[in-house]
């Protein structure tokens, strides 16, 4: 067999599409992308548990790491390199507002308001919820079943967060997305379900049960799990809590060849900022598109082939039949 | 580039059967789907309503490269009257259906290069990719809606071309 090539200039790519994965933050156990087995991967189907969190703009990724000589001989001149620190930033812009980018444009723990009945002592981050209802057995990630009572409490159109009481535990809470991280005990009984990833659009209710349009990212709600109606979510500049995922950029071009950027841990560095640009090039008043800025520096992980420390990856995989 | 040029109009026809099968025209004697490259057509002293017509323009080159990137600027006309069943009332509805039929139809924004001279015609090693289509503001012409796309399409040159 023989194959003919071609020599490719530089790709030529559109867009940055992004992709994230929780990282087990009690274990501090990133989310490990193989470029060889996952690396041609539908773009619109990633491999799990990597979420696909749409295009984004204006990727920018900054290597802060410092080099510094050795010096020796009369006059002094480099002997060799060595590497003082390791270091890198990456920022963008996300083109939507969902939960999950919420979360990670922001510096600090993102909650969900969780509903609440009318009348109560109002709160910033909303006031003591209705009570959570508990899913029969035989609920799927997108099907949860629930007595016809408990069902009538939602309705279409609403949205529902799927997760445990939380019965006084410290630590990194919320499963397999930790959502905060808590130095003492609280009271608040929904506090999991506030800080909770485990977040759907309800679109359909019937007497057995909702449906939600996506499957909950933690999967099938889990023994002792409940479900409580949200009304929005909120976030706060402050916090001692940092957001951290596992985080795949990818780059196609127009041959089809692959740009990767796996950075393994990736840390929210930056509070929420958002960037206002108009909706018409040249207009500065009129409508404009609220973009979720987001700012994170790269933590190192210690590569199992040769130990060595490193804090991002950047695959390419070759448009076919081009000379390398 | 008239590899290009030849494998954007089929991708664009072929994606059109699917978007819209019943928007055909009839060209001497042959119904085939209403997309049309004007140069490959006899002349038009106006173009076909409710028909998207190729017209191939500009011409760049970049010779600095591995292999040339040619990009070839291709305007997309269209026009209607409306349906003869809402006497022409319903244009404007018409013309916003050729836009998103244009918008389906150019996504994704590539194809695989082929050589149409050939027969079967050859896939070659390239693919030809496209910008965004620019949109014209609407003209209106007494009862006759147009508008046009422009989309700038970029391919290699491959040996041989």
């Amino acid at each position: 067999m023989a194959a003919n090539w071609y020599s490719a200039p530089a790709p030529v790519a559109r867009r940055v599409r992004g992709f994230f994965a929780p990282v087990n933050r009690g274990a501090q156990s990133p989310v490990v992308f193989d470029p060889v087995q996952q690396g041609r991967f539908s773009m619109d189907t990633p491999p799990a548990p990597w979420v696909n969190l749409g295009w984004i703009q204006d990727f920018a990724r900054k290597s802060s790491s410092k080099t510094a000589s050795v010096m020796a001989g009369i006059p002094a001149s480099a002997l060799e390199q060595v590497r003082e620190t390791l270091a890198a930033e990456v920022s963008f812009q996300f083109l939507s507002w969902t939960k999950l980018t919420m979360a990670l444009a922001t510096g600090s723990q993102h909650m969900n308001l969780l509903a609440s009945a009318s009348g109560l002592t109002v709160a910033a981050d909303g006031p003591q919820a209705i009570a959570a209802v508990t899913p029969q057995s035989g609920s799927t990630a997108n099907s949860i079943l629930l007595t016809a009572v408990d069902a009538a409490k939602f309705s279409p159109g609403s949205l529902a967060a799927v997760d445990t009481d939380y019965s006084g535990q410290t630590g990194y809470v919320g499963s397999p997305v930790a959502g905060a991280f808590l130095r003492q005990p609280l009271t608040d009984v929904d506090y999991i379900r506030r800080v909770t990833f485990n977040v759907g659009l309800v679109t359909a209710v019937n007497p057995t049960g909702i449906t939600l349009a996506e499957p909950l990212l933690g999967g099938a709600p889990g023994a002792g799990a409940k479900v409580q109606a949200v009304t929005g979510f909120v976030d706060r500049e402050g916090g001692s809590f940092y957001q951290e995922w596992s985080a795949l950029f990818v780059m196609e071009g127009s041959q089809g060849e692959r740009i990767f950027f796996h950075y393994p841990r990736l840390q929210s560095m930056a509070g929420g900022e958002e960037a206002a640009v108009p909706l018409a090039g040249k207009q500065k008043t009129g409508h404009a598109r609220i973009r979720l800025k987001g700012q994170f520096m790269a933590l190192p992980v210690t590569d199992p082939m040769d130990g060595e420390r490193v804090v991002c990856y950047r695959s390419f995989l070759p448009a076919a039949n081009a000379l390398i | 580039m008239q590899n290009a040029k030849d494998s954007f109009y089929l991708a664009l026809r072929t994606r059109l059967t699917t978007i819209n099968p019943e928007r055909t025209i009839l060209v001497r004697g042959a119904l085939r789907p209403g997309i049309l490259v004007e140069e490959a057509e006899g002349p038009l002293s106006q173009i076909p309503s409710d028909v998207f017509v190729l017209r191939w323009q500009g011409l760049g080159v970049d010779v600095d490269l591995d292999s040339t990137l040619v990009a070839e600027e291709c305007e997309i006309l269209y026009q209607t009257l409306g349906t003869q069943s809402f006497g022409g009332l319903d244009r404007g509805r018409m013309l916003s259906a050729m836009d998103e039929e244009l918008l389906a139809m150019v996504q994704p924004f590539y194809t695989p290069k082929l050589n149409y001279s050939a027969t079967p015609p050859a896939t070659m090693l390239t693919q030809v990719f496209w910008d965004e289509p620019s949109f014209t503001p609407a003209v209106t012409m007494r009862d006759r809606l147009s508008r046009s796309a422009k989309v700038l399409v970029y391919s290699y040159q491959e040996q041989g071309e």
